[in-house]
């Protein structure tokens, strides 16, 4: 039986990580935690700031322009920022801005945030499954609930959640604080649990 | 723009929609007549009453003493157990008549996004340590109804509890904003201070009139308060005729309302009874107050104009959330009087959560359970549960494509899931047998689909012979060895109604041991009784292709 021998030698059902595509250049600040697991490809910089963490399996895709990523930002499995969507490539400038998180960003598990001057404002949360068209500009300490879809090039104002079929509504909690303390908590927690290796990445 | 491929299905129709039916209740007056042209009829899929007389195999139960297939639509259900699907309480069924059909415990659904509502403490300064778990003591009130997919909170009708249990309660004690509501103990308990209050002081201004509109429940108790005291009071003072019953359907009514229209107009000896009716009249007279539940209706509606102005947009309910404060409003927790349906997001009210049932099932011609689950609410087994498919044969129907080489035409038609038309394609039937003696089965099909656009079926093999089923371990281990076949030709003509369904008439025919039957089985002599089942199925077979 496989339980004859413990976690060592179990093999993972998962397929394996492909880093295939080209290196992208980093700038990496010294206190990110960045899993060996996840793929980094483009052309065009990937900047991550102080303390972000980024899961095993999360996919940055610079070809479409620059990702920049800003403190204390959560990226989780299986997500793939910058990608280029469903209707091909998109036409590559110089200077071009792909994707920028500002600080506090959760993107969850399987999220898709879409390249093309897409921006995530701060404390906002990308729920599980959820996909943001290209283009769009998401307020400050939005939720965008799990499964939803933000259309491209939509603007959402701040303090918004996003649920249902594309139903919106205020958030009148007023718990950004509390969102963004919690958000470091959850980070120190991670640090510890994510083996980080942004030497990988150079 | 292809249509997407059908995988073949079997429906089986159960009996009870047929035009003689082993309901206790048929007596059709051509009754007959019809059931001598139910011989000949063929069963047509495409007619409209046959999407509902169809099931899978799974739907169907199997009545064990009439021998019948008994489908959702011919069982009769009973309620075994009321629970709440939120926190698993079972709800007695007195309870149910007092309290309605929903959950009167903590159990809310969010007014927003119907998301279930937590009970969250809310600290009153937004102390820092609050999420952290260690050093987070026993949370104490102000406690909240938190949803977390939307993040509506009950702070935004300004609701807040005081305890973090029995929150339906207490939310009957609240109106949105946080004004205390009064409940229905409340207004007893004020009617019966109001009452001695005007014994004792003779001083009937001293209850003001409750500020502001009557809520539903006050207005009833009020009005039915008023009315029973006006009948009671035209009976003591009404001499003539008596008023104690006022209902219509009360022997003394119905003669008084007798006189009234017949002996008045053409005897006129009976005036002075007329009369005296006429007379007790001006005593019965109708609410002229609040106190007495007249309600006048506010037909200015510039205020609420001006809410939903100062609210716009997004401040106003859409109407699938006003149609979820339907269901409030019939539970107690109803927040606007008459007038006022909620039409603004800050007058939603969290919805109690609907209570579920579990149900039996009986068979209706001999009222033998069909169906019982456990009672316990956790359980999710049943008691019994005679499910059709350990009863009668279940048909699986594939196409058989790689026998024949010559033919290319099948595989052709299964490339891309379409049947081309006027190529025959053979199906295999598969029948397996769930019990444990051997069966005889007999297929018939229509020469003709019926429909329109008619297509040929031949049955290759139109009888034949089922294994018993053996042990469950041997049928665990070898599933499919206890089968036959039955090739099936058909063949397609130009159609239209692009999915083919052929009829099938299938007969099941079965020995049993007739010794279940207690008082006919004397001295333990082995007996067989024949068995047999008939009914029609429907075997969805593909789309035709239609170029």
């Amino acid at each position: 039986m496989a339980s004859a021998k413990p976690s060592a030698s179990r093999h993972s059902i998962l397929p394996p990580i492909s880093q295939s595509g080209p290196k992208p250049p980093v700038t990496f600040s010294s206190s990110i935690t960045i899993s060996d697991g996840a793929v980094l490809t483009g052309t065009n910089p990937i900047l991550i700031s102080s303390e972000s963490v980024i899961h095993p399996r999360a996919r940055l895709d610079s070809m479409g322009g620059t990702i920049s990523i800003g403190k204390r930002c959560i990226i989780h499995e299986r997500t793939r920022i910058g990608d280029m969507g469903s209707e091909g490539r998109l036409s590559l400038q110089e200077g071009n801005k792909a994707v920028t998180l500002e600080d506090y960003v959760t993107v969850e598990t399987a999220a898709v945030v879409e390249a093309g001057d897409t921006l995530l404002g701060e404390g906002t949360v990308v729920g599980v499954g959820s996909r943001i068209g290209r283009g769009a500009v998401v307020g400050k300490y939005c939720t965008i609930t799990p499964q939803s879809e933000v259309p491209d090039e939509a603007r959402i104002p701040d303090f918004t959640v996003v649920y249902g079929n594309g139903m919106r509504r205020q958030d009148k909690r007023g718990v950004s604080a509390l969102m963004n303390k919690a958000q470091r908590q959850q980070i120190d927690v991670l640090r510890r649990l994510i083996p980080s290796k942004p030497e990988k990445f150079h | 723009m292809a249509p997407p491929p059908l995988t073949p299905y079997t429906f089986i129709q159960c009996p009870c929609s047929d035009s003689s039916p082993a309901g206790p209740a048929p007596a059709s007056p051509s009754g007959l007549g019809s059931d001598a042209e139910d011989d000949d009829r063929t069963f047509d899929p495409r007619a409209p009453r046959s999407n509902y007389s169809l099931h899978p195999l799974e739907y169907l139960m199997y009545c064990e003493d009439c021998h019948q297939i008994r489908c959702p639509r011919c069982v009769a259900e009973e309620i075994v157990t009321y629970y709440c699907p939120s926190c698993l309480f079972e709800i007695p069924s007195s309870n149910l008549k007092s309290e309605g059909n929903r959950c009167t415990r903590s159990c809310f659904q969010c007014p927003i996004c119907i998301g279930p509502l937590a009970v969250t403490s809310l600290e009153a300064p937004p102390d820092p340590n609050l999420l952290a778990a260690d050093n987070a003591s026993a949370p104490s009130g102000p406690y909240i109804l938190a949803c977390s997919y939307c993040h509506w909170s009950s702070t935004e009708i300004g609701i807040k509890f005081d305890k973090p249990n029995g929150i339906y309660s207490q939310l009957q004690k609240v109106h949105n904003g946080g004004h205390p509501r009064v409940t229905a103990k409340d207004r007893k308990d004020r009617r019966k201070d109001t009452i001695s209050e005007t014994t004792v002081s003779s001083e009937p201004s001293s209850t003001p009139a409750t500020s502001g509109p009557l809520d539903t429940e006050t207005h009833f108790d009020n009005l039915r308060s008023f009315y029973t005291h006006q009948i009671s009071d035209s009976v003591s003072s009404g001499p003539g005729l008596s008023l104690t019953d006022m209902g219509v359907s009360s022997p003394s009514s119905l003669t008084r309302l007798m006189n009234l229209y017949t002996v008045n107009s053409l005897d006129p000896s009976k005036k002075p009874t007329a009369a005296s009716a006429r007379r007790s009249k001006p005593t019965f007279r109708e609410a002229a107050d609040a106190e007495e539940g007249l309600q006048p209706a506010d037909l200015d509606e510039s205020s609420a104009i001006q809410a939903l102005r100062v609210a716009s947009w997004p401040g106003t309910a859409t109407a699938e959330q006003r149609g979820t404060q339907e269901a409030v409003r019939l539970s107690n927790l109803a927040e606007p009087p008459l007038h006022g349906r909620s039409r603004l997001v800050s007058e939603l009210r969290p919805i109690p959560v609907l209570l579920r049932t579990k149900r039996s099932k009986r068979c209706p011609v001999c009222r033998h359970i069909i169906s019982k689950p456990e009672p316990k609410v956790a359980s999710t087994r049943f008691r019994i549960r005679l499910v059709a498919g350990s009863y009668i044969p279940a048909i699986a129907i594939r196409p058989l494509n790689l026998s024949s080489p010559s033919l290319s035409s099948p595989t052709a038609a299964a490339a891309n899931g379409l049947l081309q038309p006027l190529k025959p394609v053979q199906y295999l039937l598969t029948f397996t047998n769930p019990i444990f003696d051997p069966v005889k089965v007999t297929l018939a099909t229509p020469a003709t689909v019926p429909g329109r656009f008619a297509s040929k079926v031949t049955v290759l093999c139109p009888q034949f012979d089922i294994d018993a089923n053996t042990d469950v371990w041997d049928e665990a281990l070898r599933a499919g060895e206890a089968k036959k076949r039955a090739d099936e030709r058909l063949e397609g003509l130009k159609e239209d109604e692009d999915v083919l369904e052929i009829p099938m008439f299938v007969r099941v025919e079965w020995e049993v041991e007739a010794a279940a039957e207690v008082g006919t089985a004397i001295g333990g002599k082995e007996t067989r009784e024949r068995r047999e089942l008939a009914y029609w199925c429907v075997l969805g077979v593909g789309r035709i292709s239609q170029d």
